[in-house]
């Protein structure tokens, strides 16, 4: 076991360096879902004004401007580019020099991407805390910050992360049958933008299709953790969606290692 | 040590009919081909041996690399190396083995060069001493000392290719496969990496199976070879033996006082060869005659063209494989 963390830390510290490698990249990222926030508020704002007694099933202006915020946050947090990086080395063939390592592929990508990701991660998840706790501050007029709320909200964030790897990664298999998956992995963007709950809160949709979409693994990605930090669970409620981000971890896990093992028996030789 | 025993591999490859109806129509019915790359492949190596592959681009070569490394499942066959299968239990497999796939980079594209050995390291739980033993090793014979502290995307492809091969024999492996280790790189980096692997093989007694188009690796490192035209091995032996078995070739170098010379040799009509016997190439300098010594003796062949013509330099070699391999194909 400790061998196998060894190994696997090894390349969580390869990412980190790499990550580093690029940090203008990571800057006009920052400067541009920064913009895209700001869009998403004012939007709000309009609706909320429009209707006229300032509360809107159930969330206030104070809630929609940090489901708007954190949405993105754990947006971006649970990120993660297993997809293309993946695909693309299916396509050009690189995926071999992967094979002739004794190491698992899923987790030695996951692995370097987590270590890609621990600076963006830093620099994003402090500074945007702070400010929406700031806000909350200002606006309510008192500390409004749950240290369990805050604990949990961790936890859900690293559950969806895995899921959207092993998700994404599972697109990103694709790319052994069709060889080119860019028009899958924009439907995929899609899908999940809109049944993660990270444009429209899944609680404003109409009951019935609430209901389903709240069973769907893509709600599991932004809409649970925004909603336990934001406190909008009774602790029944908390345990179900808990208990329904492992059940889909755990689902894609196992399918992932089922389709590798399918892939690996129809590998073509790319390239000589 | 490794052992292949009637190994195919076949792949499916769409066929698409030519022209934009075509590629439509292909979206709707595909047509498939069996594309046989490998096909029924028989042969072992000894431990400590230095076995090359040579045949064309797509005669199977790189395919049968891919088996032998456990990436591609053969169709039909069996292979076992170390005692292992290659393609079952893939990770305790390639454990024993070191690759370079000469066109490809197993090191960290975006890291300096001494982080991707420090993954090696933790990967394959290579101690501390033995880590230390081998990069000094590696820097003796392969001198990476320069760039080891430099990202591996400036890096030159000739000190890639020497940090490729450290990288893939950091862990000692039993068996190293080269898939074409000196492509692209120039006269002197090339005589380095050959000088790099015969070293390896020598001091771990590692058996290697290197394909190459550059025959000049073979006969610089191998001493027996395996030829493969369109999936089929067509030879396998020594390279002494293939060089007698396949035509008693020699090569004379010439240059001439006078180059119209040239014109008085008339091989064909004064001394009975037919054509496949003997070649002549020139170009402003240097006049090279090639010939069947079976045919005619390297002794008759040199007063020949001594009486014929005015000759300012002249030397005898035996043909170089490049020739013989061309002749093969034909």
């Amino acid at each position: 076991m400790r061998r196998l963390c060894n190994t696997y830390k090894s390349f969580l510290k390869a990412g980190i360096q790499s990550g580093m490698a690029y940090r203008v990249n990571f800057i006009c990222f920052f400067i541009g879902e920064s913009l895209y926030c700001i869009v998403m508020y004012f939007i709000w704002k309009a609706v909320f004004m429009s209707s006229g007694n300032g509360n809107f099933m159930g969330f206030n202006m104070v809630d929609i401007t940090l489901y708007v915020f954190l949405s993105n946050l754990v947006g971006f947090l649970t990120s993660t580019d297993s997809t293309s990086s993946l695909a693309l080395e299916i396509k050009d063939g690189s995926i071999i020099m992967r094979m002739i390592k004794p190491v698992n592929l899923n987790l030695s990508l996951l692995a370097f991407e987590l270590g890609d990701k621990v600076m963006v991660i830093t620099c994003t998840f402090i500074p945007v805390m702070i400010g929406v706790e700031i806000y909350r501050y200002i606006t309510l007029g008192y500390i409004a910050f749950n240290i369990i709320n805050f604990l949990l909200f961790i936890i859900s964030v690293i559950f969806s992360y895995l899921i959207a790897f092993y998700l994404n990664l599972l697109f990103g298999y694709l790319a052994f049958f069709l060889m080119n998956i860019w028009g899958f992995n924009m439907l995929k963007g899609s899908l999940i933008k809109f049944f993660s709950g990270a444009i429209i809160p899944i609680a404003f949709f109409p009951e019935k299709i609430r209901v389903v979409f709240e069973q769907l693994p893509f709600a599991s990605l932004v809409y649970t953790p925004t909603m336990v930090y934001m406190g909008k669970y009774s602790n029944n409620e908390l345990l179900f969606v808990f208990a329904k981000q492992i059940v889909w971890l755990i689902v894609f896990i196992l399918i992932c290692r089922m389709v590798w093992y399918l892939a690996q028996k129809r590998l073509s030789s790319q390239g000589g | 040590m490794i052992k292949v025993q009637n190994v195919s591999k076949e792949f499916k490859k769409v066929v698409k009919e030519s022209g934009l109806k075509g590629s439509v129509k292909s979206l709707f019915s595909r047509k498939y081909d069996i594309v046989k790359a490998v096909n029924d492949i028989s042969f072992t190596v000894a431990k400590g041996e230095i076995l090359g592959f040579i045949g064309a681009n797509g005669a199977g070569k790189s395919t049968t690399i891919k088996m032998l490394t456990g990436i591609l499942t053969p169709t039909k066959g069996e292979i076992e190396i170390n005692g292992q299968i290659p393609y079952k239990n893939r990770k305790k497999y390639v454990r024993e083995i070191g690759v370079v796939f000469g066109q490809r980079t197993q090191l960290w594209w975006d890291l300096p060069l001494t982080e991707t050995f420090t993954v090696l390291k933790e990967i394959y739980q290579v101690d501390d001493a033995r880590f230390k033993k081998q990069m000094d090793f590696f820097n003796e014979v392969l001198e990476l000392k320069d760039f080891v502290k430099s990202p591996v995307r400036t890096l030159s492809l000739g000190q890639r290719m020497r940090a490729d091969l450290a990288a893939s024999m950091l862990h000692s492996p039993k068996v190293l496969f080269l898939d074409e280790p000196t492509i692209g790189l120039d006269v002197v980096v090339k005589s380095n990496i050959r000088e790099a692997i015969t070293k390896i093989n020598q001091e771990e007694q590692t058996t290697i199976i290197l394909t190459t188009h550059d025959l000049k690796d073979i006969e610089t490192l191998c001493k027996r070879i395996i030829m493969i035209d369109k999936g089929t091995l067509i030879y396998d032996g020594s390279l002494l033996d293939m060089k007698n078995k396949f035509g008693k070739f020699r090569e004379i170098n010439l240059s001439l006082q006078n180059n119209s010379d040239i014109n008085m040799l008339r091989f064909k009509e004064d001394l009975n060869l037919n054509s496949d016997d003997f070649q002549i190439k020139s170009n402003k300098e240097k006049i090279t005659v090639i010939f069947n010594s079976q045919k005619i003796g390297v002794s008759d062949m040199l007063s020949y063209i001594l009486t014929h013509t005015n000759i300012a330099d002249i030397s005898v070699n035996d043909v170089n494989i490049e020739e013989i391999v061309r002749r093969m194909y034909k």
